[in-house]
Protein backbone atom coordinates (compact mmCIF):
# COMPACT_ATOMS: atom_id res chain seq x y z
CA UNK A 1 0.00 0.00 0.00
CA UNK A 2 1.47 3.38 -0.95
CA UNK A 3 1.99 6.17 1.54
CA UNK A 4 -0.94 8.50 0.61
CA UNK A 5 -3.30 5.51 0.68
CA UNK A 6 -2.00 4.47 4.09
CA UNK A 7 -2.20 8.01 5.46
CA UNK A 8 -5.71 8.41 4.09
CA UNK A 9 -6.87 5.13 5.62
CA UNK A 10 -5.37 6.20 8.94
CA UNK A 11 -7.28 9.50 8.82
CA UNK A 12 -10.55 7.74 8.03
CA UNK A 13 -10.23 5.98 11.41
CA UNK A 14 -11.37 9.29 12.93
CA UNK A 15 -14.90 8.36 11.81
CA UNK A 16 -17.22 5.78 13.41
CA UNK A 17 -17.47 2.30 11.80
CA UNK A 18 -20.96 2.81 10.32
CA UNK A 19 -19.82 5.99 8.57
CA UNK A 20 -16.67 4.27 7.29
CA UNK A 21 -18.75 1.41 5.88
CA UNK A 22 -20.84 3.87 3.87
CA UNK A 23 -18.36 6.61 2.88
CA UNK A 24 -14.94 5.17 3.74
CA UNK A 25 -13.73 4.09 0.28
CA UNK A 26 -14.83 7.21 -1.58
CA UNK A 27 -13.50 9.44 1.20
CA UNK A 28 -10.12 7.68 1.05
CA UNK A 29 -10.08 8.33 -2.71
CA UNK A 30 -10.82 12.03 -2.17
CA UNK A 31 -7.98 12.24 0.35
CA UNK A 32 -5.61 10.44 -2.02
CA UNK A 33 -6.54 12.88 -4.81
CA UNK A 34 -6.01 15.81 -2.45
CA UNK A 35 -2.64 14.44 -1.33
CA UNK A 36 -1.53 14.08 -4.93
CA UNK A 37 -2.07 17.82 -5.32
CA UNK A 38 -0.89 18.90 -1.86
CA UNK A 39 1.09 16.12 -0.15
CA UNK A 40 1.25 17.81 3.26
CA UNK A 41 -1.51 19.94 4.76
CA UNK A 42 -1.93 20.28 8.53
CA UNK A 43 -5.18 22.20 7.89
CA UNK A 44 -6.57 19.24 5.93
CA UNK A 45 -5.62 16.82 8.70
CA UNK A 46 -7.20 19.10 11.32
CA UNK A 47 -10.36 19.34 9.22
CA UNK A 48 -10.66 15.55 8.95
CA UNK A 49 -10.09 15.08 12.69
CA UNK A 50 -12.69 17.79 13.50
CA UNK A 51 -15.19 16.34 11.07
CA UNK A 52 -14.63 12.81 12.40
CA UNK A 53 -15.31 14.05 15.93
CA UNK A 54 -18.52 15.78 14.78
CA UNK A 55 -19.73 12.59 13.06
CA UNK A 56 -18.87 10.54 16.16
CA UNK A 57 -20.81 12.98 18.36
CA UNK A 58 -23.74 12.77 15.93
CA UNK A 59 -23.70 8.99 15.98
CA UNK A 60 -23.61 9.13 19.80
CA UNK A 61 -26.77 11.25 19.68
CA UNK A 62 -25.01 14.26 21.21
CA UNK A 63 -25.31 16.70 18.33
CA UNK A 64 -26.71 17.25 14.87
CA UNK A 65 -29.70 15.59 13.23
CA UNK A 66 -28.07 12.44 11.83
CA UNK A 67 -30.35 9.99 13.61
CA UNK A 68 -34.07 9.30 13.65
CA UNK A 69 -35.76 9.91 17.03
CA UNK A 70 -35.64 6.26 18.11
CA UNK A 71 -31.94 5.97 17.25
CA UNK A 72 -31.31 9.38 18.76
CA UNK A 73 -32.86 8.33 22.05
CA UNK A 74 -30.91 5.08 22.20
CA UNK A 75 -27.63 6.66 21.16
CA UNK A 76 -28.21 9.41 23.73
CA UNK A 77 -28.74 6.81 26.44
CA UNK A 78 -25.55 5.03 25.40
CA UNK A 79 -23.60 8.30 25.56
CA UNK A 80 -25.15 9.04 28.93
CA UNK A 81 -24.10 5.63 30.21
CA UNK A 82 -20.53 6.09 29.02
CA UNK A 83 -20.33 9.61 30.50
CA UNK A 84 -21.77 8.39 33.81
CA UNK A 85 -19.27 5.51 33.85
CA UNK A 86 -16.33 7.86 33.24
CA UNK A 87 -17.67 10.08 36.01
CA UNK A 88 -18.02 7.13 38.36
CA UNK A 89 -14.54 5.77 37.60
CA UNK A 90 -12.96 9.11 38.52
CA UNK A 91 -15.42 9.75 41.35
CA UNK A 92 -15.12 6.34 42.96
CA UNK A 93 -11.31 6.60 42.90
CA UNK A 94 -11.47 9.85 44.88
CA UNK A 95 -14.31 8.77 47.14
CA UNK A 96 -12.68 5.44 48.04
CA UNK A 97 -9.43 7.16 49.07
CA UNK A 98 -11.32 9.62 51.25
CA UNK A 99 -13.54 7.03 52.91
CA UNK A 100 -10.52 4.84 53.62
CA UNK A 101 -8.89 7.90 55.16
CA UNK A 102 -11.94 8.34 57.38
CA UNK A 103 -11.49 4.72 58.56
CA UNK A 104 -8.39 6.01 60.31
CA UNK A 105 -9.62 9.36 61.46
CA UNK A 106 -12.45 11.80 60.72
CA UNK A 107 -11.42 14.81 58.62
CA UNK A 108 -10.57 17.92 60.61
CA UNK A 109 -12.10 20.43 58.19
CA UNK A 110 -15.91 20.76 58.38
CA UNK A 111 -15.97 21.46 54.62
CA UNK A 112 -14.29 18.12 53.95
CA UNK A 113 -16.69 16.30 56.29
CA UNK A 114 -19.70 17.94 54.61
CA UNK A 115 -18.25 17.27 51.17
CA UNK A 116 -17.73 13.60 51.97
CA UNK A 117 -21.26 13.23 53.31
CA UNK A 118 -22.63 14.82 50.14
CA UNK A 119 -20.41 12.61 47.97
CA UNK A 120 -21.49 9.47 49.85
CA UNK A 121 -25.17 10.43 49.57
CA UNK A 122 -24.76 11.11 45.84
CA UNK A 123 -22.95 7.80 45.39
CA UNK A 124 -25.81 5.98 47.11
CA UNK A 125 -28.28 7.85 44.91
CA UNK A 126 -26.36 6.88 41.77
CA UNK A 127 -26.29 3.23 42.86
CA UNK A 128 -30.09 3.28 43.38
CA UNK A 129 -30.63 4.96 40.01
CA UNK A 130 -28.38 2.37 38.33
CA UNK A 131 -30.51 -0.44 39.83
CA UNK A 132 -33.76 1.31 38.83
CA UNK A 133 -32.39 1.81 35.31
CA UNK A 134 -31.08 -1.72 34.95
CA UNK A 135 -34.31 -3.52 35.89
CA UNK A 136 -36.42 -2.70 32.79
CA UNK A 137 -33.40 -3.16 30.52
CA UNK A 138 -32.65 -6.60 31.99
CA UNK A 139 -36.32 -7.50 31.58
CA UNK A 140 -36.21 -6.41 27.92
CA UNK A 141 -33.01 -8.42 27.37
CA UNK A 142 -34.58 -11.54 28.93
CA UNK A 143 -37.67 -11.11 26.73
CA UNK A 144 -35.53 -10.76 23.59
CA UNK A 145 -33.45 -13.81 24.47
CA UNK A 146 -36.53 -15.89 25.37
CA UNK A 147 -38.19 -14.87 22.11
CA UNK A 148 -35.17 -16.05 20.11
CA UNK A 149 -34.44 -12.50 18.87
CA UNK A 150 -31.34 -11.92 20.94
CA UNK A 151 -28.61 -13.44 18.80
CA UNK A 152 -27.04 -10.02 18.19
CA UNK A 153 -26.95 -9.45 21.94
CA UNK A 154 -24.91 -12.53 22.82
CA UNK A 155 -21.41 -11.15 22.15
CA UNK A 156 -21.93 -7.77 23.87
CA UNK A 157 -23.62 -9.49 26.82
CA UNK A 158 -20.69 -11.88 27.09
CA UNK A 159 -18.34 -8.89 27.15
CA UNK A 160 -20.39 -7.31 29.95
CA UNK A 161 -20.50 -10.60 31.86
CA UNK A 162 -16.82 -11.43 31.58
CA UNK A 163 -15.80 -7.84 32.34
CA UNK A 164 -18.07 -7.74 35.40
CA UNK A 165 -16.86 -11.08 36.78
CA UNK A 166 -13.24 -10.02 36.29
CA UNK A 167 -13.76 -6.62 37.89
CA UNK A 168 -15.75 -7.92 40.86
CA UNK A 169 -13.52 -10.94 41.56
CA UNK A 170 -10.33 -8.91 41.13
CA UNK A 171 -11.58 -6.03 43.28
CA UNK A 172 -12.56 -8.41 46.09
CA UNK A 173 -9.19 -10.16 45.87
CA UNK A 174 -7.01 -7.06 45.67
CA UNK A 175 -9.19 -5.16 48.16
CA UNK A 176 -7.88 -7.51 50.84
CA UNK A 177 -4.35 -6.56 49.91
CA UNK A 178 -4.63 -2.96 51.03
CA UNK A 179 -2.73 -2.64 54.28
CA UNK A 180 -5.06 -0.01 55.71
CA UNK A 181 -8.38 -1.84 55.61
CA UNK A 182 -7.79 -5.54 55.13
CA UNK A 183 -9.29 -7.32 58.14
CA UNK A 184 -8.90 -4.38 60.51
CA UNK A 185 -11.38 -4.06 63.35
CA UNK A 186 -12.12 -0.41 62.64
CA UNK A 187 -14.43 -1.21 59.73
CA UNK A 188 -17.71 0.44 60.52
CA UNK A 189 -16.23 3.55 62.17
CA UNK A 190 -16.60 5.41 58.90
CA UNK A 191 -19.77 6.60 57.18
CA UNK A 192 -19.18 3.78 54.70
CA UNK A 193 -18.49 0.10 55.54
CA UNK A 194 -14.81 -0.77 55.16
CA UNK A 195 -15.58 -3.61 52.74
CA UNK A 196 -17.25 -1.20 50.34
CA UNK A 197 -14.41 1.30 50.64
CA UNK A 198 -11.67 -1.20 49.91
CA UNK A 199 -13.65 -2.81 47.07
CA UNK A 200 -13.99 0.61 45.41
CA UNK A 201 -10.32 1.36 46.07
CA UNK A 202 -9.24 -1.89 44.39
CA UNK A 203 -11.61 -1.40 41.43
CA UNK A 204 -10.06 2.00 40.69
CA UNK A 205 -6.49 1.18 41.68
CA UNK A 206 -5.33 1.96 38.13
CA UNK A 207 -6.37 5.63 38.51
CA UNK A 208 -3.19 6.86 40.12
CA UNK A 209 -0.42 9.34 39.46
CA UNK A 210 2.31 6.66 39.77
CA UNK A 211 1.93 5.99 36.03
CA UNK A 212 3.97 9.18 35.64
CA UNK A 213 6.59 7.83 38.07
CA UNK A 214 7.71 4.45 36.71
CA UNK A 215 10.34 4.05 39.43
CA UNK A 216 7.72 4.14 42.18
CA UNK A 217 5.31 2.05 40.15
CA UNK A 218 7.94 -0.67 39.76
CA UNK A 219 8.05 -1.07 43.54
CA UNK A 220 4.46 -2.38 43.49
CA UNK A 221 3.98 -6.18 43.53
CA UNK A 222 3.80 -7.60 40.00
CA UNK A 223 0.30 -8.95 40.65
CA UNK A 224 -0.97 -5.45 41.53
CA UNK A 225 0.63 -3.96 38.43
CA UNK A 226 -1.05 -6.71 36.41
CA UNK A 227 -4.37 -5.86 38.04
CA UNK A 228 -3.87 -2.18 37.17
CA UNK A 229 -3.67 -3.22 33.52
CA UNK A 230 -6.46 -5.82 33.60
CA UNK A 231 -9.06 -3.80 35.56
CA UNK A 232 -9.40 -0.91 33.07
CA UNK A 233 -9.60 -3.47 30.25
CA UNK A 234 -12.44 -5.22 32.13
CA UNK A 235 -14.16 -1.87 32.67
CA UNK A 236 -13.77 -1.08 28.96
CA UNK A 237 -15.31 -4.45 28.03
CA UNK A 238 -18.29 -3.72 30.29
CA UNK A 239 -18.78 -0.26 28.79
CA UNK A 240 -18.44 -1.30 25.15
CA UNK A 241 -20.62 -4.38 25.70
CA UNK A 242 -23.31 -2.32 27.46
CA UNK A 243 -23.29 0.37 24.75
CA UNK A 244 -23.58 -2.23 21.98
CA UNK A 245 -26.36 -4.06 23.85
CA UNK A 246 -28.25 -0.80 24.22
CA UNK A 247 -27.92 -0.03 20.52
CA UNK A 248 -29.13 -3.48 19.46
CA UNK A 249 -31.94 -3.83 21.97
CA UNK A 250 -35.56 -3.19 20.95
CA UNK A 251 -36.47 -0.77 23.70
CA UNK A 252 -40.03 0.50 23.99
CA UNK A 253 -40.73 4.23 23.93
CA UNK A 254 -41.99 4.10 27.51
CA UNK A 255 -38.75 2.53 28.77
CA UNK A 256 -36.70 5.04 26.76
CA UNK A 257 -38.55 7.94 28.36
CA UNK A 258 -38.18 6.36 31.82
CA UNK A 259 -34.44 5.87 31.29
CA UNK A 260 -34.10 9.45 30.05
CA UNK A 261 -35.67 10.82 33.24
CA UNK A 262 -33.43 8.57 35.31
CA UNK A 263 -30.52 9.97 33.29
CA UNK A 264 -31.47 13.51 34.25
CA UNK A 265 -31.76 12.43 37.89
CA UNK A 266 -28.32 10.79 37.60
CA UNK A 267 -27.01 14.10 36.24
CA UNK A 268 -28.33 15.86 39.34
CA UNK A 269 -26.69 13.26 41.60
CA UNK A 270 -23.42 13.64 39.70
CA UNK A 271 -23.62 17.42 40.11
CA UNK A 272 -24.12 16.94 43.87
CA UNK A 273 -21.13 14.57 44.00
CA UNK A 274 -19.00 17.09 42.13
CA UNK A 275 -20.08 19.84 44.52
CA UNK A 276 -19.07 17.62 47.45
CA UNK A 277 -15.70 16.92 45.88
CA UNK A 278 -15.31 20.65 45.21
CA UNK A 279 -15.97 21.35 48.87
CA UNK A 280 -13.13 19.01 49.84
CA UNK A 281 -10.75 20.46 47.23
CA UNK A 282 -11.49 24.05 48.22
CA UNK A 283 -11.15 23.34 51.94
CA UNK A 284 -7.68 22.07 51.10
CA UNK A 285 -7.06 20.74 54.59
CA UNK A 286 -5.14 17.44 54.65
CA UNK A 287 -5.57 17.03 58.42
CA UNK A 288 -5.34 14.82 60.27
CA UNK A 289 -2.07 13.08 59.31
CA UNK A 290 -2.34 14.08 55.64
CA UNK A 291 -5.15 11.58 55.10
CA UNK A 292 -7.20 14.06 53.06
CA UNK A 293 -4.45 15.61 50.98
CA UNK A 294 -5.48 16.78 47.50
CA UNK A 295 -3.17 15.23 44.90
CA UNK A 296 -2.62 16.02 41.22
CA UNK A 297 -4.60 12.93 40.23
CA UNK A 298 -7.57 14.28 42.21
CA UNK A 299 -7.49 17.54 40.25
CA UNK A 300 -7.43 15.55 37.01
CA UNK A 301 -10.34 13.48 38.34
CA UNK A 302 -12.36 16.63 39.03
CA UNK A 303 -11.79 17.85 35.46
CA UNK A 304 -12.83 14.44 34.07
CA UNK A 305 -15.96 14.44 36.22
CA UNK A 306 -16.90 17.98 35.15
CA UNK A 307 -16.51 17.06 31.46
CA UNK A 308 -18.48 13.82 31.96
CA UNK A 309 -21.23 15.72 33.75
CA UNK A 310 -21.62 18.15 30.84
CA UNK A 311 -21.80 15.25 28.35
CA UNK A 312 -24.29 13.35 30.54
CA UNK A 313 -26.66 16.32 30.85
CA UNK A 314 -26.40 17.01 27.12
CA UNK A 315 -27.12 13.34 26.31
CA UNK A 316 -30.10 13.19 28.69
CA UNK A 317 -31.55 16.40 27.26
CA UNK A 318 -31.21 15.17 23.68
CA UNK A 319 -32.68 11.79 24.58
CA UNK A 320 -35.75 13.48 26.03
CA UNK A 321 -35.94 15.95 23.13
CA UNK A 322 -35.98 13.05 20.65
CA UNK A 323 -39.60 12.24 21.68
CA UNK A 324 -39.14 8.53 20.93
CA UNK A 325 -42.85 7.91 21.56
CA UNK A 326 -43.67 9.46 18.19
CA UNK A 327 -41.86 6.76 16.28
CA UNK A 328 -43.12 3.72 18.08
CA UNK A 329 -46.52 2.21 17.39
CA UNK B 1 -20.63 30.70 2.00
CA UNK B 2 -22.33 27.56 3.27
CA UNK B 3 -20.65 24.39 1.87
CA UNK B 4 -24.06 22.83 1.19
CA UNK B 5 -25.08 25.71 -1.09
CA UNK B 6 -21.75 25.52 -2.92
CA UNK B 7 -22.11 21.75 -3.41
CA UNK B 8 -25.70 22.01 -4.64
CA UNK B 9 -24.71 24.81 -7.02
CA UNK B 10 -21.83 22.74 -8.35
CA UNK B 11 -24.10 19.73 -8.94
CA UNK B 12 -26.63 21.90 -10.78
CA UNK B 13 -24.84 21.29 -14.10
CA UNK B 14 -24.37 17.55 -13.65
CA UNK B 15 -23.09 14.77 -11.36
CA UNK B 16 -19.62 15.08 -9.79
CA UNK B 17 -17.49 13.10 -7.35
CA UNK B 18 -15.79 14.56 -4.30
CA UNK B 19 -12.57 15.78 -5.89
CA UNK B 20 -14.37 17.14 -8.99
CA UNK B 21 -16.66 19.08 -6.63
CA UNK B 22 -13.64 20.51 -4.80
CA UNK B 23 -12.04 21.73 -8.03
CA UNK B 24 -15.30 23.04 -9.52
CA UNK B 25 -16.21 25.01 -6.38
CA UNK B 26 -12.70 26.40 -6.18
CA UNK B 27 -13.09 27.51 -9.80
CA UNK B 28 -16.42 29.37 -9.53
CA UNK B 29 -16.41 30.49 -5.86
CA UNK B 30 -12.70 30.72 -5.07
CA UNK B 31 -13.36 28.57 -2.00
CA UNK B 32 -11.59 25.28 -1.33
CA UNK B 33 -13.75 22.97 0.74
CA UNK B 34 -11.58 20.67 2.88
CA UNK B 35 -12.32 16.91 2.56
CA UNK B 36 -13.83 16.47 6.02
CA UNK B 37 -16.17 19.42 5.56
CA UNK B 38 -17.03 18.20 2.05
CA UNK B 39 -18.15 14.75 3.20
CA UNK B 40 -19.89 16.11 6.28
CA UNK B 41 -22.02 18.24 3.91
CA UNK B 42 -22.47 15.45 1.33
CA UNK B 43 -23.72 13.03 4.01
CA UNK B 44 -26.14 15.63 5.37
CA UNK B 45 -27.47 16.52 1.91
CA UNK B 46 -27.92 12.83 1.09
CA UNK B 47 -29.81 12.26 4.36
CA UNK B 48 -32.15 15.11 3.49
CA UNK B 49 -32.74 13.67 0.03
CA UNK B 50 -31.30 16.71 -1.77
CA UNK B 51 -28.60 14.69 -3.54
CA UNK B 52 -28.16 11.00 -4.35
CA UNK B 53 -25.14 8.79 -5.08
CA UNK B 54 -24.68 7.15 -8.48
CA UNK B 55 -23.10 3.81 -9.25
CA UNK B 56 -19.41 3.98 -10.00
CA UNK B 57 -16.85 1.56 -11.36
CA UNK B 58 -14.13 2.94 -9.07
CA UNK B 59 -13.95 4.61 -5.67
CA UNK B 60 -14.77 8.08 -7.09
CA UNK B 61 -18.51 7.92 -6.46
CA UNK B 62 -20.42 10.72 -8.20
CA UNK B 63 -23.44 12.49 -6.69
CA UNK B 64 -26.30 14.19 -8.47
CA UNK B 65 -28.96 16.68 -7.53
CA UNK B 66 -32.43 15.19 -6.86
CA UNK B 67 -35.62 16.96 -7.97
CA UNK B 68 -36.13 18.01 -4.36
CA UNK B 69 -32.55 19.27 -4.24
CA UNK B 70 -33.06 21.34 -7.39
CA UNK B 71 -36.16 22.95 -5.86
CA UNK B 72 -34.35 23.63 -2.58
CA UNK B 73 -31.35 25.15 -4.42
CA UNK B 74 -33.64 27.35 -6.53
CA UNK B 75 -35.44 28.64 -3.43
CA UNK B 76 -32.16 29.19 -1.58
CA UNK B 77 -30.47 31.10 -4.39
CA UNK B 78 -33.62 33.14 -4.98
CA UNK B 79 -33.63 34.14 -1.33
CA UNK B 80 -29.92 34.99 -1.45
CA UNK B 81 -30.45 37.06 -4.64
CA UNK B 82 -33.23 39.07 -2.96
CA UNK B 83 -30.97 39.74 0.04
CA UNK B 84 -28.09 40.67 -2.26
CA UNK B 85 -30.36 43.00 -4.28
CA UNK B 86 -31.56 44.78 -1.14
CA UNK B 87 -28.03 45.11 0.22
CA UNK B 88 -26.64 46.44 -3.06
CA UNK B 89 -29.53 48.88 -3.50
CA UNK B 90 -29.11 50.26 0.03
CA UNK B 91 -25.35 50.46 -0.41
CA UNK B 92 -25.81 52.37 -3.66
CA UNK B 93 -28.27 54.84 -2.10
CA UNK B 94 -26.05 55.51 0.92
CA UNK B 95 -22.78 55.90 -1.00
CA UNK B 96 -24.18 57.12 -4.29
CA UNK B 97 -22.56 54.26 -6.21
CA UNK B 98 -24.01 51.11 -7.70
Amino acid sequence: MNTPERRARLLVCCYPPAWRARYGDEFVQLLVDEMAERPRSPARTADVVRSGLIVRLESAGLTGDALDPQQQARAGLGALGVAASAFLAAGVAIWAQLTIGWQWSAPAAPATRTGMLVMSGAMLGLALLAILGAVPLLWTICRELAGGRGRALVVPLLAVGLGSVTLIAGSIHFGHGWPGTGGHPWAGRDIVPGDVARFCWAATLWIMSYWAHPGTLASFPASEIGWMVVSPVALGAILIGAAKTLRRLQISARVLRYESWLGLAAGAAMAAFLAGAGSWIVSGSPAPRGLFRVGAIDSVGIVVMAAALIVAFRAAQRTLAAHPSRTVA
Amino acid sequence: MDPATLILSSLADGPKHGYALTKDIQGFADVRIAPGTMYEALARLERRGLIEPLESSDRRRPYRLTAEGALALGALLDSQRRIADVGLRRLASSTGTA
